[in-house]
C-alpha cells in the first residue's frame, strides 16, 4: 500500500482523474440538457460509441484529429435526430427508443468497423492522436502542473463546459425555458411557445456532446478502434447526472469521484495486488449501483422527465 | 357601447364531436361574463379558441375592434388577452417571477428580474395582496397560486382575462377574495370571462350565456334571472337541486381513527391528530380545500399508507398496519379521486376493471387461471344494474365517457365492499345526471347499512348529503359539525384555518 | 403543408399489426441493403445467400431453430419484464448467470445419472438468473435504484466475474483459451436428430413459451403482471403488494433468461467460454418488442432472428458481408418496427378544414 503513496503515484492518478472524467463529464452534461427538458435520452452510450468511431474513421482519412472530432460531435447529433424524432414526435415509449438506439450503434459501428479494416486492408488501422497541449509557464508548476496544465484540448474544454452550461441554464432566458418545461412542459405551451422543437434542440445538444465524448475515448485516448469502445461510458454518465441531483456542479463532482476510483483501479493493478484485477474493472458499475443506492436527498428530477408531452 | 369582444357563428369540431356549435356572444368593456354549462357543453373549448390554444373551424372573433386569428396562445397574450386554466400551468420548483417571465415575448437574453419584480410588487400592491415574488410556487398556497395565475396576465397588460372554474379549489372566504380582486379589475377596465358550473358564482356576473351541448341557449342579464332558471337553461330540465335524505338511526360505531398522524420528508404534520368516528347508516363529510391532507387520510384509510402514531379500527379490529389487499377482504371500498390515474387500468377491459382487486377470488377462478365465463357473467350483471353505457364488455375503459368509468368504478367497490366506502370527489367532472346517480347510490348504501366517508370540494353536496362534516386544514381536524347545525360561513372559515 | 394528426384506434387491429410487421421488415431490408451497397457490398447476393442459409432446406432450418432457441429465452424473458413495465436489460449476465450455475452444477453433481442430472443443471440455471435478476428486483423497491442502471451495470460486472472464473479457479488446465474444461457428457443435452445440431433445448423452449403465454394470458398473476404495468398506482390500490411483484415478476424473467445460457453451455459450447453471450440478451429484447410482447409472436421473431443469424454466418462465408450486418439489420427493424406499430395503434388522418 505505501507503494501507492509516492507522490509520483499520487499525481499520476490525479491527472488520470481528470483525463478519465472528461468523457463522463461531457456526456453527462449533454444529458443534463436534455433531461431537463424531459427527455429521457437513454441511447447516450449509442451515440458515444458513433461519435468514437466517426471519430476514428474520419481521423484516419484526414489525418487531422481535430477534423475527426467536429465530425463525431455532428455525426453523433444527426444520430440523436433519431431520438428526438422518435420520442418527440412519434411520442414512443423513450426507453426502448433509446436502447433500440444503442443497439442500432453497436450494429452499426462494428459492421462499418469490419467492412473498414477489410478496405484498408490491415487489421489494425491506427490514427495519430490528438496532442496534449501543455499550458505554457503553469504546466510548470510541480505537480500541480502534471496534474493540471497538461491535457489535450478537449479535457479543458470539458471543464469549460460545466461553467458554461451552468450559465446557460440559470442566467439565460432560454436556460429558464428549459428547466421550465421539464418540470411542465404545459407551461411552456400555454405561452405560446413551442414545446417540440425546444425538445428537439435539447436533445440534438445531447447528442452532440455525446459524440464529442465518444470523440475524445477513441481520438483523445487511443490509437485503435476497438468495437464497444466506451464500454459503458454512457451509462456511466446517466447514472452521474441522477447522482448529480441535475445540477452542472454536483455533476463535476460525481465525475471525478467515479474517474478517481477509475484511475485508482488502474494504478493498483499495475502495482500488482493480490486481488483478481477483475474486482478493480468491475468496480466503477458497482460504484454506479451504490451511488444510487445511497442518494436520498430530495431528487430534483425534472418533473416531466421521460413523459411524452400530449396536449389534452 | 363596442363590444371588446365579439364572437360570430364560432364553431370548433373535434373528430366526430362538435365541441361548438355556432356560437355567438359579445363581452362589453369592464364587465365580469360569465360561461355557464355542463360538464363537456362547451365552455372551455370557447375559450380556448379565444385563448388562441384552438382554431375554430368556423366562424370569426372579433378583438378590440379588429378580427383576430390567432395561431398560438402568444399572440393572444401579445393583444392582451390571457387566461387562468383549471390546472394551472405552473413550475412548481420555480419563483414566482420566474413562472411570470419564462416564455414572455421581449424577455432580455439575460435573465433580468428586476424590471419585473417592480412591476409584480406594484401589481400586488394595486389589488391588496400580500406576496413576496421570489417565493417558489410549491410554497403557496392554492389561492395564491391562482393570483399568480392572474398575475401572469395582469403582468403583460390584459384587457380581457379569461377564468376557467376558478372557485374549485378555493374556501368560501377565498372565492370572496378572488371577486373582490376581479371587481377592481372591472372597475380598471379589464374585462372578465367567468366560466363555471356553480350557480354562487354566476349570480356575482354581469351577464350570462348559458351553453348547454355545444349550442349557445341564451345570454341573460344576471341580476333578472334566478338559481333554478339558470339552472333550467343550463340542463334543459326541471331539475331538484336538493336530494332526499332519509331520517335514519345511528347505527354502530364502524369506522374509528384515534391520534392519526402522519409525516413526510416536507412536512411533519401531513395529518395531525386525527379522530374521529363514523357509524353505520352515516356519511360523514370531509370538507376542506384540496392539499390539506384529504388525500393522505384516504390513502391511510385505504392501506396503502401506514400511520406514524395513532390507530384505525374497522368494525373494532385494529387495521392500522393492515395493508390494501385485507383491507378490502373486510369489506372496505374506496372511489379514489382521480378515476382514470387511481382508480382504472385504461387498457384493459370493461369487465377486467370490474375484477380489479378481486381477481385472486376463487368465484373468479378455475385453479389457476381466471374464469373467463364467471367474469362474463358477473361484468354482464354490473353493466346492465349501473347502466354502464358500453358496446361490450370486452372494450377499453379509455373508450367510455368519464360517467361511465366512474360508474364502473362505483359498480365494482359496491360489489366488493359490504361495510364501508370511501369517497374522494366521486362527482368530479361528471355531468348533472350521473352525479345524481352517484348521489342516490351513497344514499341508498347509507340505509342498506354502510358507514360512509365523503370527501368533497362542493359544500353543496356536503351539505346535502351528510350527516356530519368534519373539516380539515393543514392536516387536522378544525371542527366536528353535526350537518343539520352547521353554518357554511362557520365551514368556511374553518377551512381556510381561522 | 399537410399536417397529419394521431387518432386513437378503438381495438387493437390484428391486421394492422402484421400489416405493419411486414412495412418494418421490407423498409429495414432496404435500409440494410443500402448500407451494403455503400461500402461496396453486392446486397443482392447478400441477402440471397442469408435467406438461403436460414431457411432452404431441412439443415439451413435445424441450424436456424438452434439459433433461435436462446433468442427465445431471453425474448421471454423480456415480455414478462416488459409487460409490466420493468425495463430489464439484465438479460445478457441473467444468461451468463445460468451458464455459470449451470456448468458449477454439472460438476457438483456430475455422479448422477443423466435423467436427474440435466433436470438438476437446468433448474440451477434458472436459479441462477433468477437470484441476479430478484436481486435487481429487490433494488429497485428496497433502494429505488432504477431498473435499467442497475440491470445493465450487473450485465458488466457479471462479464468481469465470468472472466475472473475462466481465467483463475474454472480455468481449464493447460488450455490457451479462457475457457473451462468441457462439461460431462452425462449433462450434456442430447440432439434432437442425429445429423444435426439441434438439441432439446429446442423443446425446453417451446414449453417455456406455453408456460409463458398460459401464465400471462389465462391466470390471475398474468392479470397481476399486466396490471402492474399498465397502472401501479390504481394497482396498488387495489391491493397489489408491488414490492413482492418486483421481485417476483424479475425472479421468473432472469429465470428465463438464464435458461438461454443453460441451453448454449449444454447444447452448443460444451463448455464455458467468453462466447457464450455474444449479445443474444439484447437481441432477445428487440425479439420481444418485434413478437408485440406476446409469447407466441417472441417465439415467431425469435424463429425469423434465429433465421437472420444464421444466415448470417452463411452470408459471412459466401460474399465475405460481416456477419455485424446482421446486428445493424436487427437494430434497423426494430427501429422501424416502432415506428410502424404507430399504424396498429393510431390512425393517421390529415387535418382538413373540418377538424
Amino acid at each position: 500500500m505505501t507503494e501507492l503513496l509516492t507522490t509520483q503515484i499520487i499525481v499520476s492518478i490525479l491527472a488520470a482523474t481528470i483525463r478519465i472524467a472528461c468523457p463522463l463529464m461531457i456526456a453527462a452534461l449533454g444529458e443534463l440538457v436534455a433531461e431537463r427538458a424531459g427527455v429521457m435520452n437513454l441511447g447516450v452510450e449509442g451515440m458515444m460509441l458513433m461519435g468514437a468511431f466517426v471519430g476514428f474513421f474520419v481521423t484516419h482519412q484526414t489525418g487531422s484529429p481535430i477534423i475527426g472530432i467536429i465530425a463525431a460531435s455532428l455525426a453523433a447529433m444527426v444520430f440523436s435526430l433519431i431520438m428526438a424524432f422518435m420520442a418527440i414526435t412519434l411520442k414512443l415509449e423513450q426507453f426502448v427508443t433509446g436502447m433500440a438506439l444503442n443497439l442500432l450503434a453497436a450494429g452499426l459501428t462494428l459492421f462499418w468497423y469490419r467492412s473498414f479494416q477489410k478496405i484498408v486492408g490491415t487489421s489494425v488501422p491506427k490514427i495519430d492522436l490528438l496532442e496534449n497541449i501543455k499550458i505554457p509557464f503553469l504546466s510548470e508548476i510541480p505537480w500541480l502542473g502534471k496534474i493540471f496544465f497538461c491535457h489535450n484540448p478537449l479535457t479543458y474544454l470539458a471543464f469549460l463546459m460545466v461553467p458554461m452550461i451552468w450559465f446557460f441554464l440559470y442566467r439565460t432566458k432560454y436556460g429558464l425555458e428549459l428547466r421550465c418545461m421539464g418540470e411542465n412542459p404545459a407551461a411552456i405551451d400555454m405561452k405560446g411557445l413551442s414545446v417540440d422543437t425546444r425538445q428537439y434542440l435539447a436533445v440534438m445538444f445531447g447528442g452532440l456532446m455525446a459524440g464529442l465524448a465518444g470523440a475524445f475515448v477513441s481520438v483523445a485516448s487511443s490509437v485503435r478502434f476497438v468495437p464497444d469502445m466506451t464500454a459503458g461510458r454512457g451509462w456511466l454518465a446517466i447514472v452521474i447526472v441522477i447522482a448529480g441531483n441535475w445540477r452542472p456542479k454536483w455533476i463535476l463532482v460525481a465525475s471525478l469521484v467515479f474517474a478517481f476510483l477509475d484511475a485508482f483501479q488502474m494504478h493498483v493493478q499495475a502495482i500488482g495486488f493480490k486481488i483478481p484485477y477483475q474486482i478493480f474493472l468491475a468496480m466503477p458499475y458497482a460504484i454506479a449501483i451504490v451511488a444510487l443506492m445511497i442518494s436520498r436527498t430530495k431528487s430534483e428530477a425534472p418533473a416531466a422527465l421521460g413523459i411524452p408531452y400530449r396536449r389534452e | 357601447m363596442e363590444a371588446l369582444l365579439k364572437v360570430e357563428k364560432l364553431t370548433k369540431r373535434f373528430e366526430w364531436v362538435v365541441a361548438n356549435d355556432a356560437i355567438s356572444f359579445d363581452i362589453q368593456k369592464g364587465e365580469i361574463h360569465c360561461l355557464l354549462g355542463e360538464n363537456g357543453a362547451g365552455k372551455s373549448t370557447l375559450a380556448e379558441c379565444i385563448y388562441g390554444y384552438y382554431q375554430p373551424d368556423q366562424g370569426d372573433i372579433y378583438f378590440d375592434g379588429t378580427k383576430i386569428d390567432y395561431r398560438s396562445p402568444r399572440d393572444a397574450i401579445k393583444s392582451g388577452i390571457g387566461m387562468v386554466h383549471q390546472h394551472f400551468v405552473l413550475v412548481p420548483p420555480a419563483s414566482v417571477i420566474e413562472n411570470v417571465i419564462v416564455g414572455t415575448a421581449g424577455a432580455p437574453f439575460l435573465l433580468d428580474f428586476k424590471g419585473t419584480e417592480k412591476k409584480l410588487k406594484q401589481l400586488c400592491q394595486n389589488y391588496n395582496v400580500d406576496l413576496d415574488p421570489h417565493t417558489k410556487i410549491w410554497d403557496l398556497s392554492v389561492g395564491q397560486q391562482q393570483w399568480v395565475e392572474i398575475l401572469k396576465a395582469l403582468y403583460l397588460d390584459a384587457k380581457l382575462l379569461i377564468l376557467d372554474e376558478p372557485t374549485a379549489v378555493l374556501t368560501p372566504q377565498e372565492s370572496e377574495q378572488l371577486f373582490k380582486i376581479l371587481r377592481k379589475m372591472t372597475a380598471d377596465g379589464i374585462s372578465i370571462i367567468l366560466i363555471t358550473h356553480k350557480l354562487n358564482e354566476v349570480m356575482q356576473s354581469d351577464r350570462v350565456t348559458v351553453l348547454r351541448k355545444g349550442k349557445r341557449v341564451d345570454t341573460v342579464i344576471t341580476k333578472n334571472y334566478s338559481k333554478n332558471e339558470l339552472t333550467n337553461l343550463m340542463v334543459g330540465r326541471e331539475v331538484i337541486l336538493d336530494v332526499k335524505k332519509d331520517n335514519l338511526p345511528l347505527g354502530a360505531s364502524m369506522l374509528r381513527l384515534e391520534g392519526v398522524n402522519l409525516r413526510d420528508e416536507w412536512n411533519p404534520h401531513v395529518l395531525d391528530d386525527i379522530s374521529f368516528t363514523v357509524h353505520k347508516n352515516e356519511i360523514i363529510g370531509i370538507a376542506g380545500v384540496a392539499g390539506n391532507g384529504q388525500k393522505e387520510l384516504f390513502e391511510v384509510l385505504v392501506g396503502v399508507t401506514t400511520p406514524d402514531t395513532g390507530k384505525v379500527f374497522l368494525d373494532d379490529e385494529d387495521i392500522t398496519h393492515m395493508n390494501p389487499a385485507d383491507i378490502i377482504k373486510r369489506g372496505v371500498g374506496h372511489i379514489p379521486q382521480d378515476r382514470y390515474l387511481e382508480g382504472l387500468l385504461e387498457e384493459f377491459s370493461v369487465a377486467d376493471n370490474l375484477i380489479l382487486g378481486s381477481q385472486h377470488d376463487s368465484c373468479f377462478k378455475k385453479g389457476p387461471f381466471l374464469d373467463q365465463s364467471k367474469i362474463a357473467t358477473y361484468a354482464e350483471k354490473c353493466t346492465a344494474e349501473y347502466e354502464i353505457l358500453t358496446p361490450s364488455i370486452k372494450t377499453q375503459v379509455d373508450h367510455l365517457s368519464g360517467g361511465n368509468a366512474q360508474k364502473i368504478i362505483l359498480a365494482r367497490e359496491l360489489w366488493q365492499s359490504s361495510k364501508v366506502l370511501l369517497a374522494n370527489r366521486p362527482t368530479r367532472g361528471l355531468d348533472v345526471g350521473v352525479i345524481e346517480y352517484v348521489h342516490r347510490q351513497l344514499l341508498k348504501k347509507r340505509s342498506e347499512g354502510y358507514a360512509i366517508i365523503l370527501i368533497s370540494e362542493e359544500l353543496e353536496d356536503l351539505f346535502n348529503l351528510t350527516d356530519r362534516i368534519v373539516v380539515m386544514y393543514k392536516g387536522k381536524v378544525m371542527g366536528d359539525f353535526k350537518t343539520e347545525a352547521a353554518k357554511i360561513e362557520e365551514i368556511g372559515l374553518l377551512m381556510a384555518g381561522k | 403543408m399537410i399536417k397529419l394528426k394521431f387518432v386513437k384506434r378503438t381495438h387493437n387491429n390484428l391486421r394492422w399489426r402484421i400489416l405493419s410487421f411486414f412495412i418494418a421488415l421490407v423498409s429495414s431490408l432496404l435500409v440494410s441493403g443500402l448500407l451494403m451497397a455503400s461500402v461496396g457490398q453486392n446486397a443482392f447476393e447478400a441477402f440471397w445467400a442469408l435467406f438461403e442459409g436460414a431457411f432452404m432446406g431441412q439443415e439451413a432450418i435445424m441450424d436456424t431453430l438452434l439459433r433461435a432457441t436462446p433468442l427465445i429465452f431471453t425474448g421471454l424473458a423480456t415480455v414478462v419484464a416488459f409487460r409490466a413495465r420493468i425495463w430489464s436489460i439484465g438479460q445478457e449476465g441473467q444468461l451468463v448467470m445460468g451458464a455459470i450455475f449451470a456448468y458449477g452444477a454439472s460438476v457438483i453433481f456430475s455422479g448422477l445419472p443423466s435423467i436427474v442430472l440435466i433436470p438438476l443443471v437446468i433448474i440451477a440455471g434458472f436459479m441462477g438468473g433468477a437470484l441476479l435478476g430478484g436481486f435487481c428486483g429487490w433494488l429497485k423497491y428496497r433502494f429505488k435504484v432504477d431498473e435499467v442502471i442497475s440491470t445493465v451495470m450487473l450485465n458488466y460486472i457479471v462479464g468481469y466475474f465470468l472472466t475472473y472464473l475462466l481465467s483463475g479457479p474454472w480455468r481449464s488446465k493447460g488450455s490457451y483459451y479462457l475457457q473451462t474444461e468441457e462439461v460431462v457428457k452425462h449433462a450434456l443435452y442430447p440432439v434432437l436428430m442425429e445429423e444435426y445440431q439441434l438439441h432439446i433445448g429446442f423443446l425446453v423452449a417451446i414449453v417455456t413459451t406455453v408456460f409463458m403465454y398460459f401464465l400471462i394470458r389465462k391466470t390471475s398473476l398474468g392479470y397481476d403482471i399486466k396490471a402492474l404495468g399498465m397502472n401501479p398506482t390504481a394497482f396498488r390500490y387495489k391491493g397489489a403488494n408491488i414490492p413482492k411483484m418486483f421481485v417476483l415478476v424479475m425472479m421468473i424473467s432472469g429465470g428465463v433468461a438464464a435458461l438461454a445460457g443453460t441451453g448454449e453451455l449444454l447444447g452448443v459450447h460444451g463448455r464455458l467460454n467468453m462466447d457464450i453471450s455474444l449479445g443474444l440478451g439484447f437481441t432477445g429484447i428487440i425479439v420481444a418488442m418485434i413478437g408485440g410482447l406476446t409469447s407466441i409472436g417472441t417465439f415467431f421473431a425469435a424463429f425469423l432472428f434465429g433465421g437472420l443469424v444464421n444466415g448470417g454466418y452463411v452470408m459471412q462465408v459466401m460474399t465475405g458481408v460481416p456477419l455485424s450486418m446482421v446486428y445493424a439489420t436487427q437494430a434497423i427493424i426494430l427501429l422501424f418496427f416502432l415506428c410502424s406499430s404507430l399504424l396498429s395503434k393510431y390512425r393517421i388522418k390529415k387535418v382538413t378544414d373540418n377538424d
